[in-house]
């Protein structure tokens, strides 16, 4: 579908004034405290190789992604297709950083974060499931922007899923 | 290889791995790793650990 020059011009300065506005608040609570994300050396090492492994997992989908489009044609848009990508690879980088307990900050509250994850994930999953039964995630064949809700709501779910698995896994390690 | 010493040493003093962890600044599971000899800390957390546990270096990681 094509826009108008007006259109475009309007959607990228709403874009832009929503990233600073976004910039802004997440400075403003790093600078009250509210936020603190202060991790130990085991803790920034272990990110270290998790940011490591999503970097890599981004390069093959995005590589996979390009390629599939070239060989099958357009399956779906390239924001989605990127969306995709992205989520592929912080869903190896939070993976990686749970299972080596490098996730969580040394200020912040597992419960706090967790319930934060389930809310944006149900949230997410309901958007998208909504516009999936309003018939805005496929048009023509081709995914569109309208899957990316349920691509973030499927990879919150991930991450808390986990999480949790995680969570058990060494409560029952320390029973043992 | 597990660090029995800093364990001990820990138990003496009546301090669970997260009141050492809180007073040296890391994360329980970073106290953690380090008794079960998952993670080699650095110089700087050793020297945290031993003003913390009242210990010398050689006593806590020093290995014969």
């Amino acid at each position: 579908m094509e826009h108008s020059l007006g259109y475009n011009l309007g959607m990228l300065m709403a874009v832009l004034v929503g990233a600073l506005v976004g910039v802004g608040i997440v400075a403003l609570l790093f600078k009250l405290k509210v936020m603190d994300l202060t991790f130990d050396e085991r803790q920034e090492r272990a990110r270290g190789q998790a940011y490591k492994y999503g970097f890599w997992t981004l390069m093959t989908c995005l590589l996979l992604y390009g390629f599939s489009d070239m060989v099958l044609g357009r399956w779906c848009d390239v924001l989605t297709g990127v969306m995709l990508c992205v989520a592929a690879a912080l869903i190896v980088f939070g993976s990686v950083c749970i299972v080596k307990d490098a996730y969580l900050s040394l200020k912040e509250k597992p419960r706090t974060i967790m319930t934060l994850l389930t809310v944006i994930a149900l949230l997410n999953l309901s958007i998208g499931a909504m516009n999936l039964k309003n018939g805005r995630v496929v048009k023509d064949g081709v995914l569109t922007y309208g899957a990316v809700n349920g691509i973030c709501g499927v990879l919150m779910l991930t991450i808390l899923v986990v999480y949790v698995v995680n969570y058990l896994l060494a409560k029952r390690e320390a029973g043992e | 290889m597990k660090n029995l010493r800093l364990k001990s040493a820990r138990a003496a003093l009546d301090m669970s791995q997260q009141q050492l962890a809180d007073a040296v600044g890391v994360s329980r599971q970073t106290i953690n790793a380090i008794e079960k000899g998952d993670y080699n800390p650095t110089i700087k957390l050793c020297l945290a650990i031993c003003k913390a546990l009242g210990k010398t270096l050689d006593e806590l990681f020093w290995e014969e």
